[in-house]
């Protein structure tokens, strides 16, 4: 058996390095992608006029066309139409892409949750005299949160792990820095398993947050005196 | 003084309310018995708004809106002086009991936190429930969470307070604490409550009005003596003595 475990190791700083990027790449597009996600759940739940139909084909794409594709589409395509397209850095695109189809599967999330809310919860505001923002902004959407943090921590673990798509148009990243050790050591099973392991470790350690935070907004609904 | 013209409302082609005329005159306690479906609760949910009626109007100590012309502001003025406490409670449910009372005095009467929070221990303390300020309602007993709705609806110092069912969902051992509870705002705080229920005899022993709804009108009202012992409409009658016939066979069983 052919396996470079010394070598496998000594490519975790080096890939490592490149961490950073991941995680702003992902960070901010999960965070684009919940306000985009809020909009289009705002704008379709109130089902607008003539951009109803619209957003419902956007979002209708960004969820039917798989992801590398729309990347491609928009870094190598876009400029074609849109001249100005073409002086935008590979990491804008990959951001733009994934805060956008992971806005049309969160939109999805918020709009479940929301149905999901009590109807007596916001005619207990109105009951009380609140507008309808007080009512959003105290009672409603901390509620619609409980409900949404389980879904939207897998879309933010998934779109981490899609960031790993940025190399395909030139950015530097962990995947980038794999794949360059191993065209270089042709030990491809080592650098690409060093930088699969990192992802994983990465998911584990979100996994964990993500039922820390989950623990933390159920307080209210767990039956335990103050 | 609370004043309800022709109250219309329909859904769809459903017609539930076909015309209320009602006065209530302040400090007065009215109870709305009547069969399900008589159009009762709606009826308490178009005081307030829950439900738009299309037809009549509605004024509350001066503010009145006109159902086929008013504007947000009328129906803001409007619940400003209503308060509702709801069948299946309608607790904020990412709320302490606290912050349940307190909460909405801050937001809509302009109170700081600090005197909303002294106005809400006070409430609660008068319904019963010190020591269990810091509750979610998940913690609390249907009982201690009506209590608490009602004690919501009081912070608000309302012109009116709505009950709708206020009873329907407790079990039968948790009733008897709101209704103590009710029967404490009638006598201490004076204050004008429309009640939809099914306890008769807390119609029949507190309210100062009995009012009989069936098929979307008011059929026949009276003091509970009248409603009671000497009902003059046919479905009034029929009504009270379903109930009895129900009542006696109940305690039978017991």
């Amino acid at each position: 058996m052919k396996f470079d475990f010394e070598y496998m190791i000594s490519l975790l700083p080096k890939i490592i390095e490149f961490l950073p990027i991941v995680l702003f790449i992902g960070t901010l597009s999960f965070l684009l992608a919940i306000l985009f996600g809020l909009l289009f759940a705002v704008l379709t739940t109130n089902k607008i006029k003539i951009l109803y139909p619209i957003l419902k084909v956007i979002i209708s794409y960004f969820r039917g066309v798989p992801t590398l594709i729309q990347i491609f589409i928009l870094y190598f395509g876009a400029p074609q139409i849109f001249p100005s397209f073409s002086s935008m850095n590979a990491v804008t695109a990959v951001i733009i892409a994934l805060s956008l189809r992971n806005a049309a599967y969160l939109s999805e999330v918020f709009r479940s949750a929301f149905l999901a809310v009590d109807k007596g919860q916001y005619e207990a505001c109105l009951s009380v005299n609140m507008t309808k923002w007080q009512a959003l902004r105290t009672i409603i959407l901390p509620q619609m949160v409980r409900i949404a943090i389980p879904p939207s921590g897998n879309y933010y673990i998934m779109m981490i792990k899609d960031t790993s798509l940025a190399f395909t148009i030139g950015v530097i990243d962990m995947m980038a820095r794999a794949k360059l050790e191993a065209a270089v050591t042709y030990k491809f099973l080592e650098a690409y398993l060093m930088v699969g392991l990192i992802y994983w470790m990465i998911s584990i350690i979100l996994s964990f947050l993500q039922s820390k935070l989950e623990y933390y907004v159920e307080k209210p609904y767990r039956k335990e005196e103050a | 003084m609370i004043k309800i013209t022709n109250l219309h409302k329909s859904y769809g082609s459903t017609d539930v309310l076909k015309g209320i005329d009602l006065e209530i005159a302040e400090g007065e306690v009215v109870a709305i018995i009547g069969p399900s479906g008589s159009g009762k609760s709606t009826f308490l949910r178009c005081i307030n708004f829950l439900e738009e009626a299309q037809v009549g109007s509605i004024e509350i100590n001066g503010a009145k809106v006109d159902l086929e012309n008013y504007n947000k502001k009328q129906v803001s003025d409007l619940r400003k002086k209503t308060g509702m406490v709801f069948q299946n409670y309608s607790l904020f449910k990412n709320k302490t009991a606290l912050q349940n009372v307190s909460e909405p005095v801050r937001l809509t009467r302009n109170t700081s936190r600090q005197e909303a929070e002294q106005l809400a221990f006070k409430l609660l303390a008068e319904v019963g429930l010190q020591g269990k300020e810091h509750n979610y309602p998940i913690a609390l007993s249907g009982g201690q969470q009506q209590r608490v709705g009602i004690a919501r609806a009081l912070a608000l110092n309302p012109y009116v307070i709505l009950f709708d069912e206020p009873t329907s969902s407790l079990d039968p051992e948790l009733v008897e604490e709101v209704l103590s509870v009710m029967n404490s705002v009638i006598l201490h705080k004076k204050r004008t409550m429309i009640v939809v229920t099914h306890e008769m005899d807390f119609a029949q022993n507190v309210a100062d009005r009995v009012i009989f709804m069936a098929d979307g009108i008011i059929v026949e009202q009276g003091t509970p003596n009248e409603i009671f012992e000497n009902p003059q409409n046919d479905r009034t009658k029929k009504f009270l003595k379903n109930y009895l016939k129900n009542q006696n066979k109940f305690n039978e069983v017991l």
